[in-house]
């Protein structure tokens, strides 16, 4: 089913994968992302090679082979699958296959074919002496040599290949020689180390230049010079006296700490005993003093029992300083808080205050507005009656006669809020100022 | 080489992750694989116990089965690993299931799948009792599990 190639194709099973892989994309039978995908009826995807293995394994049991993963039959039927699943099998990022001969290469399973055939300088390929069966990689590849020839070594004999020689006399070859850069002496590249040990010729220093001698000189006039130097000389004395400071120097780290646990417990024992002074001074004034007498050690002369003494009002008052000025501090706060809250709550007062005058001032616009058309109502009822008094006083005046006073008991009857009514054109000018009264109130 | 490629890839998906009463034993090499095994609902018949199964592949896997079977081992009082009692497991710790026969295997078949497969054949079963025949053949076979032709005739359990 594979191609005729005319190169050797890379197995891309034995690929060492990169990048992590979706399990869709990964042929159940081998595990690798699929190579040469193939669909089956029931679409089920597997390898083209999985399934060939698969299928001439199962040859001899069974006549029509069946999915492996649902059993369904194939009937023979292999189908393509999407060029995507391809692409993105492809592009899942793998090593170079000669990753183990140093290339370190990482490119899409896509590009190792033409990686290996075009770039990669560490493919191995066949020796190009026919003879000889062995691998060369490109890079060190002689266009008609056998690298794999063997050549005696000039220095130490051995049989070494042509491809690692010059590695070999540059630097594994035992019997290489370096030069020692203080006597000159050749040695054994092997045995260098040995010899910078007992090297005559290299600097060594004073045995005394942790004491601060600066002397560096060879091995041989070494003996010489500490047989006279000074400080080789008082060596001996130095270091015992190095070792008395080092003890002297713990013995003190030790005391120190001895005496802060002692003063810890002296200023316990003191504040224990204020306390129990301040409880009863009344009763027993003398008391701490008698206490601290009898606590005082037989042999303590009279005078620190005197400073004691001496302390104790001293260390009381600031014990009360302390306690009063703690409680000026507390109560500052106090005050602080308090005052914050005040603030708080005038703030609040204040805004409460403010919304509650907006709207009062509201209301108090609209009782204005109600009250101004209520008057302006008020007046335009009253209007025509006014007119009508004077009318009727100005009738009598002329002596009118009974006809004209029923017209006008009709007016006075009709009119009002109809607007029908009042056909004499007096009325019309306290209608209109009605209407206007009416437009107020709307406002 | 394709078995311990495809070996070495179900390796490291199990160690990320592994269905619950299944754990790894032994696997250091690729020939020979120990696992335990637990039944995890309340059977009566496997309460308590961890089995511990023994899998032997070719170089043809998983285009061939592998051999699987209980063994019973270590024997040592504090962690015992018997052989369950199934109708189909042999006191020699020989399994009669299908998909481990050359005919019922399916290379998609994988470690995993495989105890799953059997943790469920003991999950399902209720009969304390061993296969009809078992004493002959324990005394009797020096067959390998994969040249013994049985039939799977039970599909009960």
């Amino acid at each position: 089913m594979d191609p005729p190639s005319d190169h050797e194709v890379v197995d891309l099973r034995s690929l060492d994968y990169v990048s992590r892989y979706d399990d869709h994309l990964m042929c159940p039978i081998c595990h690798c992302p699929f190579i040469r995908p193939i669909r089956l009826q029931c679409d089920h995807v597997f390898c083209q090679k999985c399934l060939n293995t698969a299928i001439t394994s199962f040859a001899g049991l069974r006549d029509d082979f069946t999915c492996p993963s649902c059993r369904t039959p194939t009937k023979g039927v292999y189908l393509n699958v999407p060029r995507l699943l391809i692409n993105m099998c492809d592009d899942i990022r793998v090593k170079c296959p000669f990753a183990a001969e140093g290339c370190e290469e990482v490119m899409p399973r896509g590009h190792v074919q033409s990686h290996i055939d075009k770039y990669c300088s560490y493919q191995l390929v066949d020796c190009p002496n026919d003879q000889c069966g062995k691998k060369t990689r490109k890079m060190d590849l002689h266009p008609e040599k056998c690298m794999h020839a063997l050549h005696p070594c000039q220095h130490c004999g051995e049989d070494i290949m042509q491809k690692d020689y010059e590695e070999h006399v540059q630097e594994s070859c035992p019997r290489l020689e370096t030069t020692c850069p203080d006597c000159q002496t050749t040695v054994l590249q092997t045995e260098f180390q040995e010899h910078v040990e007992v090297c005559p010729e290299m600097n060594h220093p004073c045995a005394a230049s942790r004491f601060g001698c600066p002397v560096k000189v060879t091995r041989a006039e070494l003996a010489a010079h500490e047989q006279e130097c000074p400080l080789v000389m008082m060596g001996p004395y130095l270091d015992a006296q190095n070792s008395r400071l080092g003890s002297l120097e713990a013995t003190v780290r030790h005391l120190q700490q001895r005496n802060e646990i002692y003063e810890d417990g002296l200023s316990n024992i003191r504040s224990t005993l204020f306390e129990s002074s301040r409880g009863v001074p009344e009763r027993n004034p003398n008391s701490p003093q008698d206490s601290l007498n009898q606590d005082r050690l037989p042999g303590a002369p009279e005078q620190p029992a005197n400073d004691q003494w001496i302390d104790l009002p001293n260390v009381y008052t600031t014990n009360a300083n302390t306690y009063l000025l703690s409680l000026h501090e507390s109560l500052r706060e106090e005050v602080g808080q308090l005052s914050h809250a005040i603030t708080d709550l005038d703030a609040r007062a204040s805004m409460a205050i403010m919304n509650e005058c907006l709207r009062i001032k509201e209301d108090m616009a609209h009782t204005n507005a109600a009250v101004s058309s209520i008057r302006m109502q008020v007046q335009w009822l009253m209007n025509p009656r006014l007119h009508q008094a004077q009318r009727m006083a100005g009738a009598r005046n002329n002596n009118n006669n009974g006809n004209g006073n029923a017209n006008d008991g009709d007016d006075t009857a009709t009119a009002g809020p109809s607007n029908a009514a009042g056909p004499s054109p007096g009325l019309l000018r306290p209608r209109r100022l009605s209407d206007g009264g009416r437009e107020g109130t709307k406002l | 080489m394709f078995a311990a490629k495809r070996l070495g890839k179900e390796l490291l998906k199990m160690k990320e992750h592994l269905p619950p009463g299944i754990a790894i034993v032994k696997s250091e090499n690729l020939e020979e694989w120990h696992m335990d095994l637990q039944v995890l609902d309340d059977n009566p018949l496997y309460q308590n116990e961890t089995y511990r199964l023994k899998f032997t592949f070719s170089s043809k896997y998983p285009i061939e089965p592998p051999e699987v079977q209980f063994i019973e081992s270590p024997t040592t009082p504090t962690s015992p690993r018997p052989i369950p009692i199934h109708p189909h497991i042999y006191s020699n710790g020989i399994i009669c299931l299908d998909l481990l026969s050359s005919a019922g295997w399916s290379p998609v078949q994988t470690v995993e799948s495989v105890c799953v497969s059997i943790q469920s054949m003991l999950t399902a079963n209720t009969r304390d009792e061993r296969p009809p025949g078992d004493s002959d053949f324990v005394s009797y076979n020096r067959r390998r599990p994969r040249d013994i032709n049985f039939f799977y005739d039970d599909d009960n359990v």
